[in-house]
């Protein structure tokens, strides 16, 4: 039998809320599926477009910003600035041919365990029915 | 001339007490943190949001817990209470007992395994009685120092039975039935006693129907509620596990009772209409307030924002809880009167009660050896001009121990005992 | 890819936690095959003594140069681990922790998946700290002085408190005295206690203290620096000539403008506040009808002594009317109830059978002491009636006051009315915001760093605001606000030390940066500035704390993170997705 496919999604988690959210999703054993690798990074504005972008030309399924909800940000307002680059992000990785649907941005708080193991299982659902990343072929060429 | 010590002792670990604690220990004073539960954070982190720009309070405290954790300068004791203080000002000699927790605090790694074989099962305190815990336990998952107690009211082996269960599921040795309860002697300089509050026991005002009638709740339990890391995950559901359609929230709750006016309550009130609407954007709400009271720069502007998601505001004279046929109603008389009282059918009450002195504060007042005012608050060294002084030198108050305030507020008279503390050379 | 490195990875089995769901044995295997890896061990809890130790050892036995530990999440060993490094001999950024527990062990259930999936997080982060580069704790002098902005009740408090024997304070007043409204006081709420002597004392421990240096007559006109090292102008036409027996030389100096260059660590602005104009509302018939009083006014009457008409004759009936201002400015002031309430017992006091009328919408009496105070003025027979949309008229010097009470909404007539304004920021609150850096709200108050946590620091290190400049507030809380300012300089600014600064700052590279200054605005922190003559970007690593956002913003490559650089971060990325 084929195996399923399993989506593979980097993670790009802020270090004060989000990553502490998926530490307390651990602490509190929430079972998510294993198809997401969190790149810890100290705020969500640092997740720059480029990283982005090379994510997926490096065959990502998907990719996930988390950071601290709106109002949240431990560096006063890291997130807003995260939520603007990533509209625009949308655009041009719909250029690329991908699904803009691919790039997703959450909060997730530090006391949202759960709501952490919401995101990843939903989004590696939602990639499941989009598919491998087009463009892996193309560039492992 | 004797040298002054320079350590400082904190007792309480909430938000006042942890900024406090930092600020000395960065300025390489030696600190001893004295904490009465097992945990550090306070009141606030059983908060999932903090009003007014709806903050997640865990994501706001964490950093500062685990700074206050790493530092070595800061020597904290969790289980512990002061139980007396001797000498003077920069002189002081003071007695910790602390209880054994059972874990060494060393050898865990937070893994929880201990919690599954344990056999007790008792209603969990932090959350209110909303959910059950084990006897060995930590009040909430994300807790810090995220080590377990052992309660020994609760615990079958301090009962005389040979159970050891939880030390059988532990691989790192950590449990310790040994261990035995401690009375440290400190020496410090100076004390800021940061204990914090506890609200007025809604069931003292037998009208609003709290521990009569099934799903009036407190401003506490709400909030346990409401949290991602409380009983129910943050689902706000009734107690026979349906979903409210509708919420009454009911300010001022102690305030005649008390004699004074908390100051917080109407902000939280506010914020809990946030709460609902957040999760059951089709529920009905009724806020019945007395005079609000959103004083500052940046409250009324959450009150406006808070109009805006739909709740009705009604200002009361009198109001009553009753249940009647099973159904929850609310009989009141608005302000302005009306001819005749009116009434309001709802499936959830919330009562915000007054914020009070802590349940402790009695004997640690006596302990510390300062007065307190009529209301069982710390009273301060003068009122208006220094009011995180008390009228023994070196030693101070910050946060609600003095009277009832926001975390601002709190956290500014910490860091003003701090001033006052290094200003002292 | 960097030169070569001796590389050792480290498996920590957490007792059973991570050795139960991940086949800690094919782990080690396919790392042990890696090509790059030198040593891969396992040990059943690291972050023990016994786990510390023999990292260490292995580590120097090995003379390793580049460390992953695969353990739990690095919020609780990373600092325990690079301790370890660092004792072992290396740099303790060439190491990286990678959470095996909480984010493979734990939540994933399939333990072959788990063991996959631990298995690519080894090698991302073995690809990622070969990356790495050696950094180093910084550190730099700081200027413990402190200049204080501002000579009023919380001015004066702060400088009290962190002038000591081996730091100065340099106190700039805008006019001639120091003291500030509180000096217009009679008494202060609730307690009615003078309030002379409290101001007089507190100017008199200032005036003696030798380490507050006081300029009176005096603005700031530059602030330039950072924490630690600010150098500000000030401008001062003060004349110190006050005790100088003749007149003809307080006017001479008085005409003397000087130029002062103070080098400062912090600096403290506690400008205070001014009253809502109540002209701006023509319905309460300021300005055109005699007998309307503003707060400030009223209390420099009772002050002085008589509380009379303008006629001369004393008054009847006095209506003091609460929230002047309060729907304009947008906000509750928390004193105006207050201080309107101390009225009623100025008044009470001195002209007992006058009758006193307040006009409020909502009594806002936070905090233990208060609604005593309430009660009190109400037993003195003082009419509360709760009242809205209000308008004065008046005919032959009788004063009407139309309201939609809830209760009683029949016209009130008076001879006096006290119009109990809202406070605002003070007028050139804007001016200092510019100067300083620092941001103002919408309503015009000064925004601490955090409205919980921080609440008189400023997203600018070393720049703290303090009593009713951050808000209005009243006395007890601006005196607290002061201490706190205090507070914070004092355990950060400590004569003879240094201040250690962030490590993993931000850095532009001269050579890629287009000047563009993209990220100069997206810093919250202003820790980034432009030098005029190459044309580029630089970062002052005293105020950066790390965030990356310029690096999130930079167009041209040329902003990087330390430790958390492109290429570290892209190589991470694409060791996990191989």
């Amino acid at each position: 039998m084929e195996k399923e496919f399993t989506p593979k999604i980097v993670g790009f988690l802020c270090n004060w809320c989000s990553y502490a959210g998926a530490d307390l999703a651990g602490t509190s054993k929430l079972k998510m599926p294993p198809s997401l690798a969190v790149i810890r990074v100290m705020c969500s504005s640092r997740v720059d477009p480029v990283l982005v972008l090379r994510a997926f030309l490096r065959g990502a399924d998907g990719v996930l910003i988390a950071g601290c909800h709106p109002g949240d940000c431990h560096y006063e307002k890291g997130n807003y600035y995260a939520r603007r680059r990533f509209a625009l992000l949308k655009s041009v990785v719909e250029t690329l041919e991908l699904d803009s649907e691919r790039l997703q941005l959450s909060w997730v708080s530090a006391s949202e365990g759960p709501r952490f193991q919401q995101v990843v299982t939903e989004f590696t659902e939602k990639l499941k029915k989009l598919g491998p990343n087009p463009m892996q072929e193309k560039t492992s060429m | 001339m004797k040298e002054k010590n320079g350590n400082v002792l904190i007792i309480g670990a909430g938000v006042a007490g942890m900024e406090a604690s930092l600020l000395l220990a960065n300025s390489d004073k030696k600190v001893y943190l004295v904490e009465r539960t097992s945990y550090i954070g306070g009141n606030v982190i059983k908060f999932e949001k903090v009003f007014s720009n709806m903050e997640c309070a865990t994501c706001m405290l964490a950093p500062k817990q685990q700074e206050l954790l790493a530092n070595e300068n800061i020597e904290l004791l969790t289980l512990a209470e002061v139980i007396d203080v001797k000498g003077s000002a920069g002189d002081f000699t003071v007695k910790v007992r602390k209880k054994a927790r059972y874990v060494d605090l060393q050898n865990c790694i937070g893994c929880s395994a201990c919690f599954e074989p344990c056999p007790v099962s008792v209603k969990n305190e932090f959350e209110e009685g909303l959910s059950e815990r084990k006897a060995i336990y930590v009040p909430c998952p994300g807790a810090l120092p995220n080590v377990p107690a052992i309660d020994t009211e609760n615990c079958v082996r301090f009962k005389g039975k040979d159970c050891q269960l939880c030390k059988e599921a532990c691989m790192f040795e950590a449990i310790d039935f040994d261990q035995k309860d401690e009375e440290l002697k400190l020496k410090v300089g100076a004390i800021i006693v940061a204990t914090g509050f506890s609200t007025f026991d809604s069931k003292k005002t037998p009208h609003l129907g709290y521990g009569k009638l099934a799903d009036v709740y407190t401003a506490f339990e709400f909030e346990r509620m409401f949290a991602s890391n409380g009983p129910t995950e943050g689902e706000i559901k009734l107690r026979n596990g349906e979903t409210p359609k509708s919420a009454v929230i009911i300010h001022c709750v102690g305030r005649e009772e008390k004699g004074y006016c908390s100051g917080v309550c109407c902000m939280y009130s506010l914020k809990f209409t946030h709460y609902l609407k957040e999760k059951l954007p089709e529920i009905k709400i009724a806020e019945f307030y007395s005079d609000l009271c959103i004083p500052g720069k940046s409250y009324q502007k959450f009150y406006e924002k808070t109009k805006t998601m739909g709740p009705e505001i009604i200002r009361f004279n009198e109001i009553e809880v009753v249940r009647t046929n099973g159904q929850l109603t609310v009989n009141y008389k608005p302000d302005p009167l009306t001819p005749k009282p009116q009434t309001l059918n709802t499936d959830m009450v919330i009562l915000a009660p007054a914020i009070e002195p802590d349940g402790n504060a009695n004997k640690l007042a006596e302990v510390v050896g300062i007065p307190q005012d009529e209301y069982g608050f710390f009273a301060e060294g003068h009122p208006e001009i220094d009011s995180v002084a008390t009228q023994k030198e070196g030693i101070f108050i910050a946060g609600c121990v003095q009277g009832p305030k926001d975390i601002q507020d709190s956290v500014a008279q910490s860091e003003a005992a701090v001033g006052k503390i290094l200003s002292l050379r | 890819m960097p030169m070569e490195e001796k590389i050792g990875v480290y498996v920590c089995e957490c007792g059973p936690n991570i050795a139960d769901k991940v086949d800690i044995d094919k782990v080690v295997e396919t790392i042990s095959s890696l090509p790059s890896v030198n040593v891969v061990e396992r040990h059943k809890l690291l972050c023990s003594e016994d786990g510390k130790k023999f990292l260490k050892e292995s580590i120097q036995k090995n003379e390793l140069t580049r460390i992953v530990v695969a353990a739990c999440s690095p919020k609780q060993h990373e600092v325990t681990f690079m301790k370890v490094c660092e004792s072992a001999g290396i740099n303790p950024y060439f190491f990286q922790l990678t959470n095996i527990r909480e984010q493979c062990a734990w939540i994933i259930d399939d333990k072959e998946e788990a063991t996959e999936r631990t298995i690519r997080y080894i090698r991302a982060a073995i690809r990622r700290v070969l990356y790495h580069k050696a950094l180093e704790k910084k550190e730099i002098e700081a200027n413990p002085d402190v200049l204080v902005i501002g000579g009023g009740i919380a001015g004066l408090s702060a400088s009290l408190l962190l002038a000591s024997g081996d730091r100065k304070v340099y106190l700039i007043e805008k006019t001639k005295v120091v003291g500030g409204k509180v000096r217009e006081f009679a008494k202060l709420f609730p307690r009615m206690e003078p309030c002379s002597d409290i101001i007089s004392q507190k100017i008199k421990e200032v005036e003696n203290n030798k380490n507050i240096e006081v300029h009176t007559d005096s603005e700031v006109s530059e602030v330039l620096g950072f924490l630690g090292n600010f150098v500000a102008k000030v401008n001062t036409s003060e004349n110190k000539a006050i005790e100088q027996p003749s007149k003809q030389a307080i006017k001479e100096k008085g005409l003397e403008n000087k130029e002062l260059e103070l080098k400062v660590g912090a600096v403290v602005v506690a400008t205070g506040f001014d009253m809502f104009d109540p002209k701006q509302l023509p319905q309460y018939g300021y300005g055109k009808y005699d007998n309307v009083y503003t707060a400030l006014e009223f209390e420099k009457m009772n002050a002085e002594g008589k509380i009379l008409l303008k006629s001369g004759k004393p008054p009847k009936q006095i209506a003091i009317i609460h929230c002047v201002g309060r729907e304009k400015v947008g906000y509750c002031s928390r004193v105006c109830c207050m201080y309107s309430l101390k009225f009623a017992n100025y008044i009470k006091s001195k002209l007992p059978n006058v009758k006193v009328s307040h006009l409020y919408t909502d009594l806002t009496v936070p905090g233990k002491t208060y609604q005593k105070f309430y009660e009190q003025t109400k037993e003195k027979d003082v009419e509360f009636i709760r009242a809205q949309d209000i308008e004065i008229t008046e005919s032959n010097g009788q004063l009407t006051i139309n309201h939609k009470g809830t209760h009683n909404p029949k016209p009130l007539n008076a001879d006096m009315v006290i119009l109990s304004s809202a406070i605002t920021p003070s007028s050139d609150a804007h001016k200092l915001a510019e100067m300083l850096n620092i941001s103002q709200g919408d309503n015009g108050f000064f925004v601490e760093e955090h409205p919980k946590l921080a609440p008189v620091s400023t997203s600018m290190e070393g720049i703290f605001i303090t009593g009713c400049a951050q808000g209005p507030k009243n006395i007890s809380d601006s005196i607290v606000q002061a201490q706190a300012v205090a507070g914070k300089i004092l355990s950060s600014i400590i004569p003879g030390k240094k201040l250690e600064l962030e490590v993993k700052t931000s850095e532009i590279s001269e050579a890629l940066c287009i000047g563009c200054q993209t990220c100069l605005t997206v810093c919250s922190y202003g820790a980034i500035y432009f030098d005029e003559i190459k044309r580029v970007c630089v970062v002052n690593e005293v105020l950066c704390r790390g965030c990356g956002n310029c690096v999130g913003s930079c167009p041209s490559g040329a902003a990087s993170s330390k430790h958390f650089t492109t290429t570290q971060l892209h190589q991470e990325v694409v060791e996990a997705l191989r």
